[in-house]
């Protein structure tokens, strides 16, 4: 019972948080709703017994990504003179809205032709860190590894690039 | 649920709660004493109650008082008022939850059904901490922008650039531990500690892993803003740092919260490599099955120490200048009495198990649980010391030379510090 | 006179320096031992009790102000203006008036002070030409809760008296 009472908690403050990335005006105020839903969606993998997502979540996407967001948001130091005037925003919005709008019914419809099951407890250890690296490092060990590899690529495309721009810079 | 297991649940949130926030009466104190003290001044030691000064920390109920009742001010310039409150809760609460996935005593039976001594009794334990501790850096942003205030931005984009930075060489540090002790849970890391190694040395983190401990307690000063990483105040060029602005109850609340990060940071050090909760060389088993033995070397330690502590009160509270009828000898003989009051009750209670206790009952899973917690809180004590004792050792470090040590020195040792631990624990099977 | 330069050895060179933590956990001996000797007993603070332990001021510590009189009583100033003139915190206020007892011809009918403004300079005294007023009082905590009590008038400074006797006063001046 108070599991659904925290599923729909969390699915409101994850939604509220996404209107509110959207909405808002100043970007300051939508990179902390961008934190609320990350944190939210966090909460939501911990009630489905998927304590490392769980914490990678925090860790990851609550914690550095969103926080390197909003660091950079503070290093411009943006104050309201300086936003763009948006003045066909809500046009837009409708416009994206009315797009939207076959999305959704067909999602509905997917959802709905999904036959209910009863949820319950999975497999011991589901979700676990152990469990998952061992899925990771046996099944998935070769996806894991060019993944891997992408990072590495990005990351020395990052240092490349860094290094570029100082030279032209001297 | 029995009544029992309510209770237990209430004992060990409240614990996990509550004593960091006690702690900081303690770390006040400490921070301004040890301050005095290493540069051969006194410290706060004036303020009173009817002439009782309790070595000085009725100063720090002064100064709550006073934070409490002044006026809380929010500039005008302050466009962001709500994220300017806000930041203060966030520091404040990212630190007390930070604890609460750290055991302060071994698992505790009662009844035949274990109770795991944490505020929360989860398996993640490291990987929570880091990412609580990660979270406050939304409350230093958030401070030092919302204060339109080109110090508070600087100082708020120095500490949010050195918390990011130094998180990395940490969880490096954390990942070469989680190879020896094979778990993430602390509670797993705390009870591999009291293993003995060649039967005298205790299997503490510092002694398997001296080159993680001394990366992973330098990159916690670092992410609890302490000297000699507390570029962030830098109170000669940026007055304050990301809480100037900040007045009253908010100032103290990220001041609190400081505290209480360094509480958690000194509760994840002691956890992480100096044995957790663990009385060194003596494992939890033997100390409940040996209980009759270890209440009767309580009970001749706890006098002769009080009497060595009673002494030392004599000799330190009193006047420094000659006085007639002292007051503050007085007020010594008021103090000792009370200990000497507290050791009997301590005694008595000693007695009683002594006298009836069988090992292996509750009685003696209570005791041990309850020592174990002194130890802990004893060592984290000692951790805390060492903070305070750093802060006032060392001077503060240019912001370059921070990101060098934090990128091109740390970061390469812990990653072969992995390298070097995987080796080793593979070769060794 | 020439500034004398002092040359240090520049330190922090070697392999051992370099790593750091050797010369921090020398430091911190340092303070530990310092931490502890107090600890151990705290009669060895460098510290005066000070309330109760008042501090010793010499001669020539220029503390609060006093005006000096004839011995007859009335004030030895002749309202020259010399200190008011050379006060560089500017908050010397006198008003001079006629003096009808024969010795001068002028003497001030008000004398005031500001000491929230006074920088203890010292200039007055060094200015005035009748040795009328001086900072001998040895007196060198004066609080207030406002402003106005800052301000001290000639009744006041007159009936001060002299912290020590006159040959120490001068051997003070002379230390100076
Ligand atoms: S001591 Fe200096 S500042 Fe004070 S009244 Fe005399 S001249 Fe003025
Ligand atoms: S200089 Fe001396 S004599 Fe002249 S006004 Fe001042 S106190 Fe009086």
């Amino acid at each position: 019972m108070y599991i659904d009472t925290l599923f729909s908690i969390f699915a409101l403050t994850a939604v509220a948080g996404s209107l509110g990335l959207v909405l808002f005006r100043h970007p300051m105020r939508s990179a902390l709703c961008l934190a609320v839903t990350m944190i939210s969606l966090a909460g939501i993998y911990a009630l489905l017994s998927a304590k490392l997502i769980f914490l990678l979540q925090l860790i990851v996407y609550a914690g550095a990504v969103t926080a390197l967001i909003v660091f950079i948001i503070m290093f411009l130091n943006l104050r309201e003179k300086d936003l763009p005037e948006e003045n066909e925003r809500f046009t837009y919005f409708i416009g994206g809205a009315v797009v939207l709008i076959p999305v959704a019914w067909f999602m509905i419809k997917v959802m709905k032709s999904i036959p209910e099951v009863k949820n319950s407890i999975v497999g011991n250890g589901f979700g676990s860190i152990k469990e998952v690296g061992q899925m990771l490092f046996t099944n998935w060990l070769v996806p894991f590894e060019i993944i891997s590899l992408l990072l590495l690529v990005t990351l020395i495309g990052a240092v490349v690039l860094a290094g570029i721009r100082r030279e032209s810079n001297d | 649920m029995t009544t029992l297991d309510i209770v237990m649940v209430i004992v060990r949130v409240s614990i996990s709660a509550f004593v960091p926030l006690c702690f900081l009466a303690v770390c006040v104190t400490m921070e301004r004493r040890v301050a005095g003290f290493v540069q051969d001044r006194s410290g706060p030691n004036r303020a009173g109650i009817y002439g009782f000064r309790a070595g000085g920390l009725v100063q720090n109920l002064a100064d709550g008082i006073k934070l409490a009742f002044k006026e809380d001010i929010i500039s005008e310039h302050v466009e962001h008022k709500f994220l300017y409150v806000l930041a203060p809760i966030i520091s404040m609460a990212a630190a007390i939850i930070s604890f609460a996935l750290i055991p302060f005593a071994d698992t505790l039976v009662l009844d035949g059904k274990a109770y795991v001594m944490q505020g929360i009794p989860w398996d993640t334990g490291i990987l929570w901490f880091l990412a609580v501790t990660g979270f406050s850096v939304y409350g230093i942003i958030l401070a030092g922008w919302s204060s339109t205030n080109k110090y508070s931005l600087l100082g708020a984009l120095r500490s949010a650039s050195q918390v990011i930075s130094y998180e990395i060489p940490m969880g490096l540090a954390v990942i070469s531990l989680l190879i020896v002790y094979g778990s993430i849970n602390l509670s797993d890391i705390a009870r591999f500690q009291g293993q003995n190694w060649l039967g005298f040395i205790p299997m503490w983190g510092i002694f398997l892993q001296p080159l993680a401990a001394v990366i992973f307690i330098v990159a916690a000063f670092a992410e609890c803003n302490r000297t000699p990483f507390d570029l962030a105040e830098g109170e000669s060029e940026l007055v304050a740092g990301f809480h100037l602005e900040y007045s009253a109850m908010k100032f103290a609340v990220f001041f609190m919260g400081e505290y209480v990060a360094m509480f958690a940071s000194s509760a994840v050090i002691v956890t992480l490599f100096f044995g957790g909760y663990n009385i060194p060389f003596f494992s939890t088993d033997f100390l409940i099955r040996n209980i009759k033995p270890v209440a009767f070397v309580m009970l001749v330690i706890l006098p002769v120490f009080m009497f060595y502590f009673a002494k030392w009160i004599r000799r330190n509270n009193r006047s420094q200048y000659p006085r007639e009828n002292d007051p503050r000898e007085a007020e010594a003989t008021v103090y000792i009495r009370c200990f000497w009051i507290l050791i009997g009750v301590i005694e008595v209670f000693l007695l009683a198990i002594l006298a009836f206790a069988q090992p292996d009952t509750a009685a003696a899973h209570l005791l041990v649980a309850l020592m174990q917690i002194c130890t802990f809180l004893l060592k984290v004590t000692l951790m805390l010391f060492v903070y305070v004792w750093v802060r006032w050792t060392i001077p503060r470090f240019r912001y370059d030379q921070l990101q060098i040590l934090g990128w091109q020195k740390l970061l390469p040792l812990a990653l072969l510090n992995i390298f070097v631990t995987g080796a080793i624990v593979v070769a060794l099977g | 006179m020439a500034a004398k330069v002092k040359q240090l050895p520049s330190r922090g060179g070697t392999p051992a320096e370099k790593v750091y933590l050797i010369e921090i956990f020398k430091g911190m001996g340092i303070t530990l031992r310092h931490f502890l000797r107090n600890l151990w007993d705290n009669s060895n603070l460098y510290v005066r009790h000070y309330p109760e332990v008042q501090p010793n001021i010499p001669a020539h510590w220029r503390g609060r102000h006093r005006l000096l009189t004839h011995s007859d009583g009335t004030p030895k100033c002749v309202a020259c203006f010399m200190c008011q003139t050379n006060c560089p915190a500017n908050c010397i206020m006198i008003k001079a008036g006629e003096r009808t007892d024969g010795i001068t011809e002028k003497m001030p009918v008000s004398f005031t002070i500001d000491l929230a403004e006074c920088i203890y300079c010292g200039y007055c005294v060094e200015a005035c030409p009748e040795d009328a007023i001086r900072m001998d009082t040895g007196i060198y905590a004066f609080t207030s809760s406002n402003r106005e009590e800052m301000k001290i008038e000639m009744d006041e400074m007159l009936s001060l008296k002299g912290g020590y006797t006159e040959e120490e006063y001068q051997k003070g001046l002379e230390d100076e």
